[in-house]
């Protein structure tokens, strides 16, 4: 049975909702919300409160809920990234 | 009867550091630091060190001083652009200037050439980078000689500290997902002797830079003064048009080398 967890994007503050599986892991949440909001390409964490999730996490070990909130935060590297594709 | 003398109080350069009971500036003045990069972070990172009074900090980069530096670069100055310096000299002197009892080796290089006996002999490295690649290898090298890794990053207004404690923290390779990997393999993904890799400038300015840099001079104050259970854990995230400054823990990835 999928839960639906808010995602919240850092630079814009919209937010959108995400169906998941217990096996889904952080990396696909990372790609598929930067995906969605067409994110320049670059490196994104995600984090649950006052945690940062690794992308190898997945919604079960992470103890995901229905209506938990995440947030896609881009890592700021001071150096390069790629020009919007 | 005892007497003083006015104004004594301001006859000591350090005077004000000495109030703060926990900054040990006997440690602190003792203390041997690595600096890695000699950009915005770097110059703002050895400002910081040398007012902190540090007296002792290698300094590490390959570049050359350019005029589009000097929007961020407090150390640096027209006439190095012009004479096309390295950005290690500029920052060396200049730190010489803030106080004479500083020695800063300079060295002209890359982090990845940097020999591994360098890294033990640091009491702490500061990574003031400007890629992943580099990144990673300082905090491979770091954590394997066991001396802590303060990594900063900034891009605009926004910015990160993580603070890496071998063996007790997550290093910086703990956190990487998918996102950092493809920025890596598109940086070097088209690269050979052949090809002229373009990499867009960043969007970067000096508040940012410098609340960033202070932080990371704060937790190595921190480290060497033995103060390692006040240190951020493990990483801070600054917002500066959100006005957002977020602790997150991190944790230690399974599958990492570094811990395995």
């Amino acid at each position: 049975m999928p839960i639906r967890v808010r995602v919240r994007n850092a630079e814009t503050g919209s937010t959108v909702d995400m169906e998941m599986e217990n096996e889904n892991t952080m990396e696909e949440i990372v790609r598929g919300a930067a995906g969605f909001w067409h994110k320049d390409p670059g490196a994104y964490v995600l984090r649950r409160g006052k945690r940062l999730l690794r992308g190898s996490q997945t919604v079960l070990e992470v103890g995901l809920k229905d209506d938990d909130e995440l947030e896609l935060i881009p890592d700021p590297e001071g150096g390069y990234r790629a020009p919007p594709q | 009867m005892t007497v003083i003398r006015a104004g004594e109080e301001d006859l000591d350069r350090w005077d004000r550091s000495r109030r703060i009971n926990w900054l040990d500036m006997g440690r602190v003045q003792a203390g041997r630091y690595l600096v890695l990069g000699a950009g915005a972070l770097g110059n703002e990172a050895v400002k910081s060190l040398v007012l902190a009074g540090a007296r002792d900090i290698t300094l590490v980069d390959m570049d050359r001083v350019v005029r589009s530096n000097l929007n961020r670069c407090v150390m640096f100055r027209d006439g190095d652009s012009t004479a096309r310096r390295w950005k290690v000299d500029a920052v060396a002197e200049r730190a010489a200037d803030l106080d004479p009892d500083v020695r800063v080796r300079a060295i002209v290089g890359r982090v990845e050439e940097l020999p591994e006996h360098e890294w033990g002999e640091h009491d702490v490295v500061l990574g003031c980078l400007d890629n992943i690649a580099a990144r990673l290898h300082a905090n491979a090298f770091s954590y394997h000689c066991g001396v802590p890794y303060i990594d900063g990053g900034t891009e605009g207004f926004t910015g990160r500290v993580q603070v890496v404690v071998p063996p007790l923290t997550p290093c910086l390779q703990c956190g990487l997902n998918q996102s950092h990997y493809r920025v890596l393999e598109r940086r070097y993904s088209c690269t050979g002797s052949d090809v002229t890799y373009y990499q867009p400038s960043m969007a970067a300015e000096i508040t940012t830079t410098s609340i960033i840099a202070a932080v990371q001079v704060r937790e190595a104050l921190k480290l060497v003064c033995g103060r390692s259970e006040a240190v951020v854990r493990n990483a801070v995230y600054y917002n500066g048009l959100r006005n957002t400054w977020d602790e997150l823990e991190t944790s230690i990835e399974p599958s990492c080398p570094l811990h395995t």
